[in-house]
C-alpha cells in the first residue's frame, strides 16, 4: 500500500533543524544566536536580553535562564515605559 | 491481532461482565483510544448524570497501536463525566498499564454502577473477576499496586489505581500507574472512589499479532529517528519536561504567585538544569526513564535528600510540578518542588489542580477574602513552603474547613468562601490552568478556552507557534492533510491564523490520543515530528488497516464534534465563565508586567479575542453558539448519535 | 566470531522496546511473553536490568539436554536448539541460572536468544546503548579504561587529603 519513497512533510523539515544555535526569547527579536562551543552565557544583539547557557550535547546549546539582573533591568525600564503609555500595547 | 482486542463492559453493582468484539466499522469511525471512549461516554453516560452515581460510566481503553510494533504506545486513556467539571472527564497517563491491558486481550473497559465495599477489578488474559480491595483501602497509590502484586503473586502486574485523595473524594483526584504515572485531569480519581473501584489490575501474555512485522520493524527504526533525531526530544531526554517550564519561564510565559505575575525571577535553584542535578547527585547519571516502547526517556528518577521525606525514591518532577509546587506559590526551594511532587503522586491527586488551587488562596488569604479564621491559623502567605505541603495534606485527607472546601473543586470553593473569591480563579470549564500565562500568546489562550475538558494545553495547544516558524514552513505544516489557504502568522504575539492552527491541533491531538501515542511523537513541541501524513504506514504495517491521512484526519475531527456534543448536552455555553468557552477577566484586564520586553504590557484584547473564537467555530461548522450545524454532523456521520453500537 | 551481547544495567531506562521487537522479530507478534530479552524491574527504586542468554561457555543448557539438541553455532558462536531434535522435555528450561531459555506454550518449543542471526534488533533498537553487540576485546579494554579512571581518581583524592 505506502510507497517507500514519498516523503511527508515532517520528514522532508527535516532538514530545517538548525544545531548549535539558541534564539532570542524576544517575541520580536528571535534571532538566531549561534554561540561559541561551551560558552556559559550570551546576549543577543538586537535586544540586549542575556541568557546563561546549558550545553545539551557538545552541538546542543539550551537557554538555560536569564542573566536576571541583566534582564530583570530591562524589563523594568520597559514596564516603566509602557506605564506612561498604558494603551500603546494592549494587543 | 491489534483489532481483536475486545471491549467489556463491567457492572460493579450487580457483578455482571459482559465481552464483546469492537467491529471494523467502528475502527475506521473512531480509531480507538480516546476517539472510541468519546463515542462510549456519549451513549452510555445518561444526560445530567451525577458524575458519583453509578450511572456515570469510568471508560479505560488503550489505542488502536498499543503494544504493537510502534513507537510509545504506552498511553491509557480514561474517560468519565468528571466530577469536577461537570462536563468532559478525560485524561491520559503513560506507563506500562495499557500495553499489558492489550495483552490480557482488552482495548476498552466500560464500568458502570458502584461495588457495595471496596474491590478492584482483576483481569488476566481475558478473563475479568472482581476482587475484594477492603486491605488494599487507605493504602496510597505505590502501596496499592505491590499490595496486588504480592496478593496476585506476580510482579508483572500492572494496576491503575487510586491513592487517598480518590477514596476521600477530591474531585481532582488522579488514576495513578506505576511511580509518577497519572491520568491527571478532570478527577477520574474520584469517579473511581465514588464506586468503591480501588484498582484495575492487569496481566496478560496473549499475541498482537502483527500484520506485517517486517515492515513494521523497519519502519518502526524509521520513526524513532525522526523523533529522536529532533532537537526538542533530545532535550527532553536530557532533562525531561521541566525544560518546557524553564524556557516559559525565561521569557514570561509562567503564572506567578496565582495570576499576579507571569515570570518567577530568580528560580535558579528550582531551574531544569538543577533539577537534573540533583537527580543525577541521587540516582546516577543514567537517571532518566521512560514508559513502554519510548526511546524519548523524559522522566528524571531522583531520591529526595533531606527532610520529612528524606531518602524517598520519586520519578519526575514533570513541568507541572514546578508550576504548582514552584511559581504559582511563589516557593523558590528544589526541596519543596520535589517534596510536593512526592506527595501528589502517592496520594493520587493532579499537580496542576492542586497547585492552582493552592496558589488561589493564598492570594485569596493576602486579600483577606480568607482570613486565619479558615485557615485555621496557617499563615497562608505566598512563598510559604510549609503552608504549601500542608494544605497538599489538608485537601487529599479533607482536614480542616479550608482544606474540605478547597478539596471540593474551583467553582464549588469559590461559592463556598463568598465575597469575589471567583474573580481570582484561573480556570475554564471550573477547571485551573496549568502553571502557564497566556497574555502574551492569543493563540494559546484561544487553545486553553476552548480546550474540550476544560483550561488545558493538551487538547489543541499550538505551542511550536512560539518558535517563529517561517511562513512556509507553517503553511507546509498546517496546510496537509485539508488545505488551508488563509492567513498564517510566525508572530506569536498575533491572533492572525491562530483559530486555524488550535483547529489543526485539536485534530492531530485527538488522533494521537486515538492510536494510542505520545504527544512528543508528534506535532507538539517540535515542528518536524511526525502527523497525519506519516501515520497511515504505521497503522497498516502493523494492523492491516488502511486509512489516507484525510481519513485519520475526518476521524479524530469527528470524535472532537463527540466531546463537543457530549458538553453541550451536559451545560456548556459560549459565553457561561463557569462552563463557556471564556477565559478570566484578568486575561483581558491585567498587563503582563515581567519577561521579556515585548511581553511586558501585553494582555488578551477582548474584541480579537471573540473574533477568533467566532472564527475557531466556523472552521469546525459550528454555529456562533459554538453548536455544530446540522451539515456538520452530517457530513461526519454524526445525525443519528446516539446510536449505542457498542 | 568474539562479539558478544552485552548488558549494562545502568543505562537502561526499563521502557521494554528490546522486548517488543525481539519478539516481532522473531513471532510476528508482540508479546513480551514470547521476548528472548526481558527487563527485570525493582520499580521501587527505579532499577532496571535486561536479562537475556549469555551464551555460556561450559552452557548448563548444553550440558542437560539428554538428547543433545542443543549446540553453538559456528559461525556466531552463539547457542542454539534444535527442535528436530528437541523432545520438549524442558530441563534446559529449568537449569538455566539466568532464566534465559523460555518456553512457548502455543509451539510447546522452547525458546533463546540467537542473536538474530548476527544483528540483534535488541541492540539496534537501544538508543541508549544498554545493550551492545561488540568484540570481547573492546569490552575489556572499555573495563579496563573505565576502571583505571576510577583508580587514579581515587589516587589523587588520596593524595589531595594526605
Amino acid at each position: 500500500m505506502a510507497d517507500k519513497e514519498r516523503v511527508s512533510s515532517s520528514e522532508s523539515l527535516r532538514s530545517t533543524r538548525t544545531f548549535g544555535k539558541v534564539r532570542c526569547h524576544n517575541p520580536s527579536c528571535m534571532g538566531r544566536i549561534t554561540p561559541p562551543p561551551g560558552s556559559k552565557q550570551i546576549t543577543c544583539p538586537t535586544c540586549g536580553m542575556t541568557y546563561r547557557l546549558f550545553w545539551v550535547t557538545p552541538e546542543l546549546p539550551r537557554i538555560r535562564g536569564p542573566v536576571w539582573d541583566v534582564n530583570r533591568k530591562l524589563a523594568q525600564e520597559t514596564l516603566a515605559k509602557k506605564l506612561e503609555t498604558p494603551d500603546s500595547d494592549s494587543k | 491481532m491489534a483489532l481483536d482486542r475486545k471491549i467489556a463492559y463491567i457492572n460493579l453493582t450487580t457483578g455482571d461482565v459482559e465481552i464483546k468484539p469492537i467491529p471494523l466499522e467502528m475502527r475506521k469511525k473512531f480509531i480507538g483510544g480516546r476517539g472510541m471512549d468519546a463515542y462510549l461516554l456519549y451513549n452510555h453516560a445518561p444526560e445530567g448524570c451525577d458524575p458519583l452515581g453509578p450511572e456515570n460510566p469510568l471508560i479505560v481503553s488503550g489505542g488502536l497501536l498499543t503494544a504493537t510494533c510502534a513507537s510509545a504506545t504506552a498511553r491509557t486513556h480514561v474517560m468519565a463525566k468528571s466530577p469536577l467539571t461537570g462536563l468532559l472527564g478525560s485524561c491520559n497517563m503513560g506507563g506500562f498499564f495499557a500495553p499489558e491491558m492489550a495483552w490480557a486481550g482488552f482495548h476498552h473497559l466500560v464500568i458502570t454502577g458502584r461495588a457495595d465495599k471496596p474491590v478492584y477489578l482483576w483481569i488476566h488474559n481475558g478473563e475479568i473477576e472482581i476482587r475484594d480491595a477492603g486491605r488494599l483501602w487507605g493504602k496510597n497509590s505505590t502501596d496499592t499496586q505491590w499490595a496486588i502484586r504480592d496478593e496476585l503473586d506476580d510482579e508483572e502486574v500492572k494496576s491503575m489505581v487510586i491513592g487517598q485523595a480518590g477514596e476521600n473524594l477530591v474531585t481532582y483526584a488522579c488514576v495513578m500507574t506505576g511511580i509518577k504515572n497519572a491520568g491527571g485531569r478532570t478527577g477520574l480519581g474520584c469517579v473511581m472512589g465514588a464506586k468503591n473501584l480501588k484498582a484495575v489490575a492487569v496481566r496478560g501474555t496473549m499475541d498482537i499479532k502483527i500484520a506485517h512485522p517486517v515492515d513494521a520493524l523497519e519502519h518502526n527504526k524509521k520513526f524513532i529517528d525522526q523523533i529522536t533525531g529532533a532537537k526538542v526530544n533530545q532535550i527532553q531526554g536530557a532533562l525531561g519536561t521541566p525544560f518546557i517550564w524553564g524556557a516559559t519561564n525565561c521569557w514570561g510565559g509562567v503564572r506567578t504567585r496565582n495570576f499576579q505575575y507571569n515570570q518567577m525571577e530568580y528560580a535558579d535553584e528550582i531551574e531544569p538544569e538543577a533539577i537534573d542535578d540533583y537527580a543525577a547527585e541521587t540516582m546516577g547519571p543514567h537517571h532518566m526513564t521512560g514508559c513502554f516502547g519510548c526511546q524519548v526517556h523524559c522522566r528524571a528518577q531522583y531520591k529526595i535528600q533531606s527532610g520529612l521525606y528524606k531518602g524517598k525514591y520519586d520519578e519526575g518532577p514533570e513541568y507541572t510540578s514546578l508550576g504548582a509546587f514552584g511559581a504559582e506559590p511563589d516557593c523558590k526551594s528544589i526541596e519543596t518542588v520535589l517534596t510536593g511532587n512526592h506527595l501528589v503522586n502517592q496520594y493520587g491527586v493532579d499537580n496542576l489542580e492542586i497547585g492552582s488551587m493552592i496558589a488561589w488562596a493564598m492570594e485569596l488569604y493576602e486579600l483577606g477574602i480568607l482570613t486565619s479564621k479558615e485557615t485555621e491559623g496557617l499563615d497562608l502567605r505566598f512563598g510559604n513552603d510549609e503552608a504549601l505541603l500542608q494544605m497538599v495534606h489538608n485537601i487529599c485527607t479533607r482536614t480542616g474547613w479550608l482544606g474540605n472546601v478547597l478539596a471540593d473543586g474551583g467553582i464549588p470553593a469559590a461559592e463556598k468562601i463568598g465575597k469575589n473569591a471567583f474573580d481570582y480563579l484561573i480556570q475554564v470549564k471550573g477547571m485551573n490552568n496549568l502553571h502557564s500565562d497566556e497574555r502574551a500568546t492569543p493563540g494559546l489562550a484561544l487553545n486553553i478556552a476552548t480546550a474540550s475538558r476544560g483550561s488545558d494545553h493538551l487538547r489543541s495547544r499550538p505551542a511550536i507557534d512560539l518558535y517563529h516558524l517561517p511562513e512556509p514552513v507553517l503553511r507546509k505544516i498546517y496546510s496537509s492533510p485539508v488545505p488551508y489557504e488563509g492567513p498564517l502568522s510566525s508572530e506569536h504575539t498575533e491572533y492572525i491564523g491562530k483559530p486555524w492552527q488550535v483547529f489543526w491541533q485539536e485534530n492531530v491531538y485527538m488522533a494521537v490520543d486515538c492510536l494510542g501515542i505520545c504527544k512528543y511523537h508528534t506535532v507538539f513541541l517540535g515542528a518536524t515530528l511526525p502527523n497525519f501524513e506519516d501515520w497511515p504506514e504505521v497503522i497498516y504495517y502493523n494492523t492491516g488497516l488502511e486509512f489516507t491521512p484525510k481519513e485519520i484526519w475526518d476521524a479524530a475531527e469527528r470524535c472532537n464534534n463527540l466531546e463537543r456534543l457530549f458538553n453541550l448536552r451536559e451545560g456548556l455555553t459560549r459565553n457561561d465563565p463557569k462552563k463557556g468557552d471564556t477565559l478570566n477577566h484578568r486575561y483581558f484586564d491585567e498587563p503582563c508586567r515581567r519577561g521579556a520586553p515585548d511581553v511586558i504590557g501585553k494582555r488578551i484584547d477582548r474584541d480579537k479575542f471573540n473574533v477568533m473564537i467566532d472564527e475557531f467555530y466556523e472552521h469546525h461548522g459550528w454555529d456562533q453558539d459554538g453548536v455544530p450545524t446540522t451539515e456538520t454532523l452530517k457530513r461526519l456521520g454524526l445525525e443519528k448519535e446516539p446510536t449505542r453500537l457498542l | 566470531m568474539d562479539k558478544f551481547l552485552t548488558v549494562d544495567a545502568d543505562k537502561c531506562t526499563g521502557c521494554r522496546l528490546c522486548e517488543q521487537v525481539c519478539s516481532v522479530m522473531h513471532e510476528g507478534v508482540s508479546n513480551p511473553a514470547k521476548s528472548r530479552i526481558q527487563v527485570i524491574k525493582w520499580e521501587q527504586e527505579g532499577i532496571y536490568i535486561p536479562v537475556i542468554c549469555k551464551q555460556c561457555e561450559d552452557a548448563p543448557c548444553m550440558n542437560v539436554c539428554p538428547v543433545r539438541a542443543i549446540s553453538r553455532d559456528p559461525e556466531f558462536g552463539f547457542v542454539k536448539v534444535d527442535h528436530e531434535v528437541c523432545i520438549g522435555c524442558r530441563s534446559c528450561v529449568g537449569i538455566c541460572p539466568f532464566g534465559a531459555m523460555g518456553y512457548n506454550g502455543d509451539t510447546h518449543q522452547v525458546f533463546k536468544c540467537d542473536l538474530c542471526g548476527g544483528d540483534p534488533q535488541c541492540v539496534r533498537f537501544c538508543e541508549v546503548n544498554a545493550l551492545e553487540y561488540v568484540s570481547a576485546n573492546r569490552v575489556t579494554s572499555q573495563k579496563k579504561r573505565k576502571g583505571a579512571a576510577r583508580q587514579s581518581a581515587a589516587e589523587r583524592q588520596a593524595v589531595a587529603l594526605g
